[in-house]
């Protein structure tokens, strides 16, 4: 149900993204930025592909033993006087909040990024009981304002130029058209702070649980996670199953590398760690803490050949160095998750039948594996899904009569000879006027020319030279 | 629920017969850590870190130093009332007289369990001019203070106003956070909260254009007690 696919179908979507102008130019404006900032930050480092290795040990290490490690989180949240939930889907996690708000009357929420609750719809689920929620992460707040759905998992509105987005909020808050983002930001402070102070239910995202002392760590630059958490009486963490390590000092080692990776910072503004409720006599923070762990396939995903995406911390390098997520951006994806990790994530947790299309939204480059601070071999998951999709007979009909012919044809030399010297003297005859290229083709074969165009094949098969060559050389050799 | 925790679990159990979990290792190997180093250098490179991202910072050599510093800061910043930890927890003796002398008020942080009193006690505190708070320790490599909760020791005084100003200790520097867990393993579990702060809040969500003091403090003023 979370992972419902679009009605519209990818390639529509990448062809609605790839015209879009505006998209282009926002795009343009800040993916080749992160790059520069993420390496830059990375070389402050003493030793950083050490550190890499450690963080993906780490996380290999923790899944290897999940089950211990979130029995041992829960004990620990507990003692300290949290409350823990496991949701085995969507619909549970949002029923589970749903009770929780119920039962202390919560009328009004503010939120802190949380991608969990984008996989669950939290969101429509609470409106839909009369509860009010405002995202406070400035880029997740202009998206709810413009009834949008995050296109980055770290900047959600990448997609919109900063007139854009001076429109937009003109529009909906009230506020004169700016287009300097300082202005926009002090006027998005004054409408949020009302609402922290005002709500009655914090929710938040988790960026890791350390099992070992019950403790979650969120990172925000803003500090709308540190309010969200302190403020109102009762704070909601949801959180992945995988998202566990099982130390401090482990945390300390994925810290290292998350924000360098996400936004070339050596550390967040704000790195929070929260053990259970306010203590006795403390004056601030919640009364109530719960921790909600979702699953939604991921333990399922955890017995395949996939189960190394869980290893993903969501720090978004790979979307910002994806040469496809850079030309179609976020939405295109269709997902919660998008770019490359999006395009393994999307189809394990939803149903390769469903997302057939995604795993083929790569060149399998590798950009990807370069810069995941974890090293996750995307590139060879991409493949494993596109096996999985074939399998399930998602291979176009054309496509699986063409590769037929095509295994007819090879194994028959006669057969090959014959077509390679019809296509050799057709592709030359009809790439004349055009210097060697054809420029269109009839279907099915102008899923090629459509984007790109064809090059004739050349005049003298590569096996006549080859045969040529060595015979050539045995005459040079005896002379 | 119950039925979800056991049904997850076992599904989990289930799964790691066949996982594929490539680099996995059945335990993590220790690592040595660097302690805490030279401190003259670590103050360095604290500054060096800290004063890019927009934080200032102000060496003290006595109480009375660290005092005018303070003072100074709050006139700029105008407005009596601020939020502040406990004297007790703050680490320059003779400030808080120091700030009654010159008219200043500290805001009881003190947050009621009842909604409509909660609500109405934050937008009291969120007059505050200022924040004064003191820090458990000091990360050199990254230029960040380590603060952790108490009743004595609230959230939101290094939150919630536009300015904050903290003190630290120059003894309690570390050269890394992982070096500040070895010297404190059981700083989760003594308290609720354990915030890393590194400068002033900041957001680069409109076009990667970076603004400062988005939600919380817009400036950030770290004075060092040498």
């Amino acid at each position: 149900m979370s992972f419902a696919a679009p009605n519209v179908t990818f390639h529509e979507r990448v062809d609605d993204a790839l015209r879009d102008q505006i998209l282009h130019t926002a795009l343009d404006r800040a993916t080749g930025r992160f790059q520069t900032l993420r390496v830059n930050a990375l070389a402050s480092l003493p030793d950083a592909d050490a550190v890499r290795d450690r963080a993906r040990m780490i996380r290999a290490h923790t899944l290897s033993s999940l089950d211990t490690y979130l029995e041992r989180f829960a004990s620990n949240v507990e003692r300290a006087g949290g409350h823990i939930h496991f949701a085995r889907d969507a619909a549970a996690l949002n029923r589970i909040v749903s009770e929780i708000a119920r039962k202390n009357n919560v009328k009004n929420v503010v939120k802190s990024k949380s991608m969990i609750s984008e996989e669950t719809k939290l969101n429509d689920a609470l409106e839909a009981e009369g509860i009010r929620v405002v995202e406070t992460d400035l880029g997740e707040y202009i998206a709810q304002l413009a009834h949008e759905h995050p296109s980055h998992i770290i900047v959600p509105v990448i997609h919109k130029t900063k007139e854009q987005i001076g429109e937009l909020l003109h529009e909906k808050i009230g506020i004169p058209y700016y287009d300097d983002p300082a202005q926009m930001t002090a006027a998005a402070r004054e409408k949020l702070r009302f609402e922290f102070l005002n709500a009655d239910m914090g929710i938040s995202g988790v960026n890791f649980g350390v099992a070992a002392t019950g403790t979650i760590c969120m990172v925000t630059n803003e500090g709308n996670g540190r309010l969200t958490t302190t403020a109102p009486r009762i704070h909601v963490a949801l959180m992945g199953i995988e998202r566990l390590v099982p130390t401090l000092d482990d945390l300390s080692v994925m810290l290292q590398v998350l924000a360098r990776s996400a936004t070339g910072q050596k550390i967040t503004v704000y790195t929070n760690l929260i053990t259970g409720a306010r203590r006795a006599g403390e004056g601030d923070g919640p009364d109530e803490l719960h921790i909600i762990l979702l699953d939604n396939g991921r333990s399922r995903v955890l017995g395949t050949e996939v189960a190394e995406i869980l290893y993903c911390i969501r720090c978004g390098a790979c979307l910002n160095a994806c040469p496809v997520y850079r030309e179609i951006g976020g939405h295109a994806y269709g997902s919660v998750y998008q770019g490359p990790v999006g395009a393994v994530l999307t189809p394990a947790l939803g149903g390769i039948a469903q997302w057939s299309d995604l795993p083929q939204a790569s060149s399998l480059c590798g950009a990807c594996r370069e810069v995941c601070p974890v090293r996750i071999d995307i590139p060879r998951m991409l493949l494993v899904e596109r096996d999985q999709a074939t399998r399930a007979g998602k291979m176009p009909l054309w496509l699986r009569a063409g590769l037929h012919l095509y295994s007819l044809t090879v194994r028959h030399p006669a057969l090959f000879g014959l077509a390679t010297m019809f296509s050799r003297i057709g592709s030359r005859v009809v790439a004349a006027p055009t210097q060697g290229w054809i420029r269109w083709l009839p279907p099915p074969l102008n899923a090629w020319t459509r984007s790109r165009d064809f090059p004739a094949f050349a005049a003298k098969p590569f096996h006549t030279q080859f045969n040529k060559f060595v015979s050539q050389r045995g005459k040079n050799r005896e002379g | 629920m119950k039925d979800d925790r056991e049904q997850v679990l076992a599904q989990i159990r289930a799964s790691l017969k066949t996982a594929y979990l490539p680099a996995a290792r059945a335990t993590i190997p220790p690592r040595t850590l660097v302690g805490q180093g030279n401190r003259a250098v670590m103050i360095e490179n604290f500054r060096r870190e800290l004063d890019p991202l927009g934080g200032k910072s102000y060496l003290a050599r006595s109480d009375a130093e660290a005092i005018e510093i303070v003072l100074n800061l709050l006139k700029e910043v105008g407005g009596k009332e601020l939020l502040m930890w406990d004297e007790s927890e703050l680490p320059v003796r003779g400030l808080g007289d120091a700030l009654r002398h010159s008219g200043y008020t500290r805001l009881d942080v003190q947050l009621s369990q009842a909604p409509d009193a909660r609500h109405a006690r934050l937008l009291e505190l969120e007059r505050a001019a200022a924040g004064i708070t003191g820090a458990l320790a000091g990360l050199a490599d990254t230029g960040s203070l380590a603060l952790v909760s108490s009743p004595m020791r609230p959230r939101l005084a290094s939150l919630l106003p536009p300015t904050h100003i903290a003190l630290l200790q120059t003894s309690r520097l570390f050269e890394t956070m992982a070096s500040f867990f070895a010297a404190y393993p059981e700083v989760t579990r003594d308290a609720s909260n354990l915030v890393f702060i590194t400068g002033p809040s900041r957001s680069a969500d409109i076009e990667l254009t970076l603004t400062r003091g988005v939600h919380g403090p817009k400036e950030l003023h770290v004075i060092l007690l040498d």
